[in-house]
């Protein structure tokens, strides 16, 4: 039995060596500078949650494919402070010196990172970090990203009501935060601007404007999503991450049952995931951000020693941070058209979409 | 008031639905005398079997590939709670202790399976079931409204199930031996009753139940298997416990629970609701639970050897 023991534990210091030999071989920095690494942490989703943590993911591999970088991402096994601390010490004294951080949840853990780790750069999506006052403290090795949301919703907005004409609208978002809010209030003034500008006739009443307060709650998003189109909601905006998951399939049950049922999808394209017959799909448009561009372009900035560090940089129009999906099915060319047009708008400064609740619904 | 019990009533069904058949696997279990903390585990084995199955079937055959999903969920289900079955049983180990065991790993076990095999943690589902009215029966008054319209084809399945365990449990001889099982199994061994092969029998069907529960889940309200299953296999151990171990208290517990849960999570689309704040709507359940169960406790119906692994040598 001892011998076996001893043996067993020298097969394995063994295939240990044999494993670190190819690591320090496929490792070897260049001369003078050590390579880039680029490290991600998630946050409460997962990494293929098709939205946030996925969009961020693509950009970063697609970054890590061109430029021929290291990648990794890691999950914390929870959501507080003290979680994502550990998850970024972990990578950062992995050698993982730039650091992508999703969601407005990091805030206090990279306002703390940024002065533990001084030689790590953080790229920190939809925050910017503060000890819990809301007072941004942006670091020399630090870029926040914010995302133009309510002109993403505006977009969407415009699109949804100019291409059903009338009729009752409605939205569900997760929790009650800004990126979350800014997507409900641009949407609503989308669809105000349809009205005014294109003579539509699309309402929206206070009941069917709902907050579910989760990310995750597949079942209330249905529920709710049923509650709307039972009342004679055309067309629900989700932007609710799971939540929203359960809203397209209630879009989908009823549509293939032969009834009317959409959705406007949020921060990534999310055509295929309403497909429910053929090639049909549930959803009208999506109001995305470019989420994966941003990732993209930090770490490409990082790479050429242009990281724009200190600064809180906003993706809107102006540089095509947001937008919607070029090719849906469900949207006649002359309403792109008509979108396109307001995106121009937009992008030349003549119009404005306010990102504050002003007269707005909630 | 009644136009809004009416629009509620069958979404509360919907989410009542996998409630009641996976607790009522526990039923199985726990009168045999086996706990199943795992239920929640078993419910992620179902959900995961049964997206991958109707997601690789859906193109070629899309009617039958929900029911294809829900047997193998059902098979999968039977078979994962094999594994608590021989830990507990064959091992006689801490029954505890092995659901839980059983609850991490398929949680794991499912999100590393779905990622190899898919490419993506998520498993989405093209097709899902749709909500149909009963014929004739929709038009009776008052139930035809609530029982019979918009219901979805796996309710009738369950609560067809719910009555042929019930029979089996109480009026055949097998139902009699299990819940003797859970009573008094040196009694019941005297007797010539096998008390490992029955045990085992219950625990598969506890597992079976529970990913049918699972699989129930993704065919009807959610349409992608995530990697968990959101706590309703606790809620239907729960309910178990508050049905004090009778089909009839399961059905009503898991229904109470169902009912509760769907108001909170639409009060807020409904004005007459919305008004209350919805802390109070979202905790009401849990505090009736601990209510009924402090006020129960001393009248409990638990089986005698809940939790007990049997001991042939033990007097």
């Amino acid at each position: 039995m001892l011998k076996r023991g001893i043996s067993f534990v020298l097969v394995l210091v063994l295939a240990a060596a044999m494993f670190s030999g190819c690591g320090k071989q496929a490792d070897k920095p260049e001369p003078g500078k050590p390579a880039l690494k680029v490290g991600m942490v998630t946050d409460f989703g997962t990494i293929d949650d098709k939205s946030f943590n996925q969009g961020t993911w693509e950009g970063v591999l697609r970054a890590g494919k061109e430029f021929g970088l290291e990648t990794r991402y890691l999950k914390p096994v929870g959501t507080t402070e003290a979680d994502y601390m550990k998850e970024i010490g972990n990578l950062s004294d992995a050698g993982f010196k730039l650091i992508v951080c999703p969601g407005f949840k990091f805030e206090t853990a990279i306002f703390q990172a940024q002065d533990k780790y001084k030689d790590t750069k953080f790229v920190l999506i939809d925050g910017y970090p503060h000890k819990g006052d809301w007072a941004p403290v942006v670091k020399e090795n630090t870029v926040s990203i914010f995302f133009a949301e309510h002109e993403s919703g505006f977009l969407a907005g415009l699109a949804a009501a100019l291409q059903l004409k009338e009729g009752e609208f409605g939205f569900i978002g997760g929790m009650e935060i800004p990126p979350v809010q800014k997507f409900n209030w641009g949407f609503q003034q989308g669809v105000k601007y349809a009205n005014t500008n294109y003579g539509t006739n699309v309402s929206m009443k206070a009941e069917n404007v709902i907050y579910q307060g989760t990310f995750d709650n597949v079942a209330a998003g249905q529920q709710l999503a049923a509650q709307m189109y039972d009342r004679g909601v055309r067309a629900i905006f989700t932007a609710a991450g799971g939540v929203g998951v359960g809203s397209i399939n209630e879009a989908k049950a009823r549509a293939k049952a032969g009834k009317e049922a959409w959705i406007v999808g949020v921060d990534v394209d999310q055509y295929g995931e309403g497909v429910y017959e053929g090639n049909k799909s549930v959803i009208l448009t999506s109001a995305m951000k470019y989420i994966d561009v941003a990732a993209y372009d930090m770490i490409k900035a990082e790479k050429e020693g242009k990281f724009p560090g200190g600064q809180i940089l906003t993706f809107s129009a102006v540089n095509d941070g947001i937008g919607i999906p070029k090719t849906n099915p469900n949207l006649s060319d002359d309403v792109y058209k008509k979108v396109m047009d307001a995106f121009a708008k937009l992008k030349n400064g003549s119009l404005k979409v306010s990102d504050t609740q002003g007269d707005l619904l909630r | 008031m009644w136009s809004l019990i009416t629009q509620i009533f069958p979404y509360a069904v919907a989410f009542t639905i996998p409630l009641l058949i996976t607790s009522l696997g526990g039923l199985f279990s726990e009168r045999s005398g086996i706990v199943n903390i795992g239920l929640e585990g078993l419910m992620i084995i179902g959900m995961f079997t049964g997206a991958l199955t109707i997601s690789v079937l859906e193109i070629a055959m899309p009617g039958a590939a929900i029911w294809v999903g829900l047997l193998a969920a059902f098979i999968a289900g039977a078979l994962f709670a094999m594994l608590h079955a021989f830990a507990c049983i064959t091992l006689n180990a801490n029954q505890v202790i092995s659901g839980i065991a059983v609850n991490m790993v398929a949680g794991a076990l499912t999100t590393y399976l779905a990622r190899n095999i898919t490419g993506s943690g998520n498993i989405l589902i093209i097709h899902g079931l749709v909500r149909k009215d009963v014929p004739v029966l929709s038009a009776l008054p008052v139930i035809g409204r609530l029982v019979f319209t918009q219901t979805y084809a796996t309710t009738w399945l369950v609560l067809f199930l719910v009555v042929l365990s019930t029979f089996t449990l109480y009026k055949t001889k097998f139902g009699l031996r299990l819940r003797a099982c859970g009573e008094h199994p040196h009694a019941a061994d005297s007797a010539g009753i096998n008390v490992h092969l029955v045990r085992y029998l219950a625990v598969m069907i506890s597992g079976a139940f529970a990913g049918l529960g699972g699989a129930t889940v993704i065919v009807t309200y959610s349409g992608e298997f995530n990697g968990t299953a959101a706590g309703l296999g606790f809620l239907a151990l729960a309910a178990l416990i508050f049905g004090q171990w009778k089909p009839l208290g399961i059905l009503g517990a898991t229904f109470f629970f169902g009912f509760a849960s769907t108001v909170a999570n639409v009060s807020q689309a409904i004005p007459a609701l919305a008004k209350i704040s919805g802390i109070y709507l979202k905790t009401f359940p849990y505090i009736v639970t601990l209510i009924a169960l402090v006020l129960s406790s001393k009248s409990s119906q638990a089986p005698k050897a809940l939790g007990e692994p049997y001991d042939k040598g033990k007097r």
